[in-house]
């Protein structure tokens, strides 16, 4: 809004100093440990001409579970639409190359979110947390403050923005926000994005928050290109970014420890035909210092317990003998309790057992098996004889 | 208008001379006039109707109250009173005047940097020995003073074993500190023959010392008692808060059959688990809501290779296997049900191998066997093996084995998970002890009562500092978003949030240490959920140009029309006036 400069710049300078007053006093504490790896896949187009991209996800999903990341870390969104699309040659299967040697769709892929479920809105919540109360846990993102996130996006995607499904956008300072908000509340410590699009670096141009390293396949008006067309299957089967990623890991193990430097920097621009542009100002550790694992693995950090806690059984044992015996008496409480409100239950009873044994009687006199119809006819009755008593008494 | 034009036609057209324009002869209508300013009246009228009526419902949050709240906890940290009180048994003289001084000195020379819950503590002094009583220590801590006459207990100490001693002393604690037997620490010092120093599972301990003119060791003694144990915990690292957001934890209890066809156990958790760990789960209810659940599952190996020994004709695996030993694909651990969204899931794992890596050890990075053959994961939980009896026999037999967990053996696995969940809320699991000489004794609750005091001290100042930055990034962002609407839910959990903070700040300077972390936890969740409300959705909402793009392209013509008409209007009826005007001047002039 064109209000005065002047109005303006206070409140720049209102909102800066606001900003370092919550800053400074939050920068206090030691560095918290990584504990755990947590990665998302985004595959944000559908239709058969995309299956690229489903195989694409597809092909990081299995390299990144084969290096050790469990389902129960891993959201996957996929449209879903191309193993079993009417115009697949082979059904129920996805490849990512066109020798076929390896079906992506093969066994254990759990989708958590699938077809019409892959939307702007719900990518948000996923990385902002904010789910309706009634959202399983499979498909949440409950990392905390000890995470190393790996969010890998692929689709369509232009100048700041990518393109989900055809109907929707998701734009850079939308995800610029979103990560904002997750530092916020210390969803991560640390991020790495992964973005195979075209004119991908300018989707994460609005990052602000620390911690968070990104690559994209593409600067500014590149396009990013399909590999290999598969004549079989009859589209193009993968990304050369991604192609080009995934012969980097094939190499690998859980136990490897390449870093994250030999990754970016073995990107050929020439074999890609696009130029892998990534951002490292907002990451403070040396990537040729950061092992790949850390975002693409799963490592847990162990500490062999040394003792139990001796004397808990003793110190049970002897706490617990002399209530066992309170309990004693208080089960014999008990157990006269229940005998007198049976006996209470009894008197009761006897009422209900009256009733029942004249129903009983009735039916067995009109021939009538169902109570139900039995009552319908004492109503019926009633009505009957209260009319001829009203019309008697006028 | 028709006779409007039709006389300034005919002024104009009459005149000949002279006055033309300047002049009319009759009053200027005002029908125009009337309906141009009529329209834009009501224009203004409705104005501030259309404002109301797209104006977005906010329900206002106490931004004031939650920033002076995050200063003032910011500016002074929350601080707990402890009270830490030295009682002489024996006959004593000391060689210098002020011994609480120099013990409270001592403490503070070991304290660290100032990490969140540290308690603000006072020292004080009594050597109550039958014949003479005397106090000696801070004015503050008047009012919890050891009531003299406790000389008899020397007496009554003679013979006992450790926990007789433990639990006289409780009762007379209890009996001679007033009222304030939750929140004093204190040491009973005696001299006797043989040295030992015993923490007890409350909130006291007590010394037996040869030689009580050595002030020195004594105050070192002491201050290490109450320094490194009752303050600090006995612990050197950092603090782990292992709980959801919401304030919950499930302990998720799994026994994991390696491969069914070697052997399959089952285990009776119901009824052992439920009984030992039910004082656990009450003891840290302030810490946390605690909720239990167990399963057995079959088919899950571990993904880490291990190494066959000679030596030790077992099978073992190095430390620096360890990260790889859950094998997450195969052990479908998280299959929670009573885990909601922001529960926390503690895994606590029984592994029993199958028959071609049995016995199966871990061995620690000093080269020897683990004593527990366990270890844990900060955050997730803990993993303990345990080897099928005689298994190392390799009996060829064909049939499988079907077998219920003996019930000894499940609980020395229990102690080990009790040990590995002190573990995990960051505690030793057994007691680090500097000499012989020193003893702690366990508590069936898995934490003794001062180790309790820590945790809630801990947790209470965690859960407060965090509530109170969810509530400021909350109130921030929803300031940052002026077209957003704020439902009343997330209010009110704003309202009853800072509601509960400020309940356990009080709580806390008044020492009530379990009802404020209670407050802190209630006050935690329901930041949490006022910032996940799921409605805060920045996408979802317009921002100020989207809302003038909405109504200006059909106000902003009409309101240029409207306004124009009027002044035009306006313009032409004063013109008109100021002409009939002059010509009735020039008449009265004329005439």
């Amino acid at each position: 809004m064109a209000s005065d400069p002047k109005g303006s710049q206070l409140r720049r300078i209102l909102l800066i100093f606001f900003s370092l007053s919550i800053i400074l006093p939050l920068s206090s504490p030691s560095p918290t440990m990584h504990n755990n790896n947590w990665a998302v896949l985004v595959c944000t187009s559908r239709f058969w001409f995309n299956y690229r991209h489903m195989a694409n996800t597809l092909s990081l999903y299995r390299t990144v579970k084969r290096l050790g990341i469990p389902d129960e870390r891993i959201i996957l969104m996929l449209a879903d639409d191309m193993a079993c699309n009417a115009r697949n040659n082979y059904p129920a299967q996805v490849f990512n190359n066109e020798n076929h040697q390896l079906n992506l769709y093969g066994d254990n892929v759990e989708v958590d979110y699938r077809g019409y479920e892959v939307t702007v809105e719900n990518f948000l919540r996923v990385l902002t947390g904010r789910h309706e109360a009634s959202v399983p846990r499979s498909k949440r993102l409950l990392s905390d403050e000890g995470s190393h996130i790996l969010l890998y996006m692929t689709g369509h995607g232009g100048n700041e923005f990518l393109k989900f499904q055809d109907t929707e956008e998701l734009q850079s300072h939308d995800l610029a926000d979103a990560v904002k908000q997750m530092k916020e509340k210390n969803r991560f410590k640390e991020l790495l994005i992964m973005v195979d699009t075209c004119q991908a670096a300018t989707l994460f141009s609005q990052l602000q928050s620390p911690g968070v390293v990104a690559i994209g396949s593409s600067m500014k008006g590149e396009n990013s290109y399909s590999h290999h067309l598969d004549p079989d299957v009859g589209v193009s089967v993968v990304d050369r970014f991604t192609f080009y990623t995934l012969a980097f890991f094939e190499r690998l193990d859980m136990y490897s420890n390449a870093s994250l430097n030999s990754l970016f920097t073995s990107y050929d621009p020439t074999l890609l035909m696009s130029t892998a542009y990534y951002r490292t100002d907002l990451y403070e550790r040396p990537l040729n210092m950061v092992p790949v694992t850390n975002f693409f693995g799963s490592v847990m950090k162990t500490i062999p317990t040394d003792s139990a806690y001796p004397g808990f059984l003793v110190a049970h044992a002897s706490e617990y003998a002399t209530i066992s015996a309170e309990t004693e008496t208080a089960r014999v409480v008990l157990e006269d309790e229940a005998d007198h409100s049976k006996t209470y239950d009894q008197s009761e009873k006897g009422l209900q057992h009256i009733l029942d044994e004249w129903l009983k009687l009735l039916e067995g006199k009109l021939g009538v098996k169902d109570p139900e119809v039995l009552v319908a006819y004492g109503l019926g009755s009633m009505v009957l004889l209260l009319t001829i008593s009203t019309w008697l008494s006028s | 208008m028709a006779d409007d034009t039709s006389a300034a036609a005919g002024t104009s057209t009459e005149t000949g001379a002279g006055t033309e324009s300047n002049l009319r002869t009759t009053k200027p209508g005002t029908k125009r006039l009337f309906l141009t300013v009529s329209v834009l009246i009501s224009f203004l009228l409705g104005a501030p109707f259309l404002l109301k009526s797209t104006e977005i419902h906010r329900s206002p949050l106490p931004s004031a109250a939650i920033s002076s709240l995050s200063d003032h906890l910011h500016s002074n940290p929350p601080s707990f009173p402890c009270h830490f009180q030295a009682i002489f048994l024996s006959p004593f003289k000391p060689s210098d005047s002020s011994l609480s001084l120099s013990v409270a000195e001592r403490i503070r020379a070991q304290l660290s940097a100032q990490s969140c819950g540290n308690c603000n503590f006072t020292v004080s002094v009594t050597v109550d020995s039958g014949s003479s009583c005397r106090h000696e220590g801070d004015a503050a801590s008047a009012a919890c003073l050891w009531e003299c006459g406790g000389g008899g207990l020397v007496d009554a100490i003679e013979g006992r074993d450790d926990q007789g001693i433990d639990e006289l002393l409780l009762s007379a604690v209890n009996g001679r500190t007033g009222g304030c037997a939750g929140r004093v620490y204190s040491i009973f010092v005696i001299e006797g023959r043989d040295e030992r120093v015993v923490i007890g599972k409350h909130r006291h301990a007590w010394m037996v010392l040869k030689d009580l003119d050595d002030s020195t060791s004594v105050v070192s003694m002491i201050g290490t008692v109450f320094g490194d144990y009752f303050m600090r915990g006995g612990v050197e690292k950092g603090e782990y808060i292992p709980v959801g957001s919401d304030g919950n934890v499930v302990l998720s209890f799994s026994l994991l059959n390696s491969n069914p066809s070697d052997w399959i156990y089952d285990w009776d958790f119901q009824r052992t688990g439920e009984v030992l760990l039910a004082p656990v789960l009450e003891a840290l209810a302030p810490v946390a809501n605690i909720t239990m659940e167990s399963q057995v599952l079959y088919h899950a190996p571990k993904s880490s290779i291990s190494y066959w020994d000679e030596k030790l004709e077992a099978y073992v695996v190095n430390t620096r296997d360890l990260p790889f030993f859950v094998n997450s694909n195969e052990w479908h651990l998280d299959t929670s049900l009573s885990a909601s969204g922001r529960s926390k899931v503690l895994q606590f794992v029984v592994y029993v191998p199958s028959a071609s890596e049995c016995p199966l050890y871990i061995r620690t990075p000093e080269g020897e066997m683990s004593k527990t053959n366990a270890f844990i994961s900060p955050m997730w939980g803990g993993v303990a093996i345990w080897n099928p009896p005689g298994c190392s026999m390799q009996s060829q037999g064909i049939h499988i084995v079907r077998d219920v967990l003996p019930p000894q053996e499940l609980e020395k696995i229990i102690e080990i998970f009790i040990g590995q969940l002190r573990l995990l809320f960051g505690l030793n699991s057994n007691y680090v002890e500097p000499s012989p000489k020193f003893k702690v004794l366990a508590s069936e609750k898995g934490f003794t009562n001062w180790e309790l005091d820590l945790l809630y001290r801990q947790h209470t100042c965690f859960n407060l500092l965090s509530s109170l930055s969810t509530l400021q990034s909350l109130s921030t962002l929803v300031e940052s978003l002026p077209r957003m609407i704020v439902m009343d839910e997330i209010g009110k959990q704003v309202e009853l949030s800072l509601e509960a903070a400020n309940l356990a700040e009080s709580n806390i300077s008044l020492g009530i240490n379990n009802a404020s972390a209670l407050s802190s936890i209630r006050a935690r969740a329901l930041a949490e959920d006022a910032f996940f409300h799921p409605s805060i959705m920045s996408i979802s909402y317009s921002s100020m140009e989207h809302y003038f793009a909405i109504y200006m392209p059909f106000f902003a013509p009409v309101s240029l029309h409207v306004l124009l008409a009027a002044v035009k209007e306006v313009k032409r009826y004063f013109a008109e006036r100021s002409k009939y005007l002059t010509f009735r001047a020039s008449k009265l002039k004329s005439s």
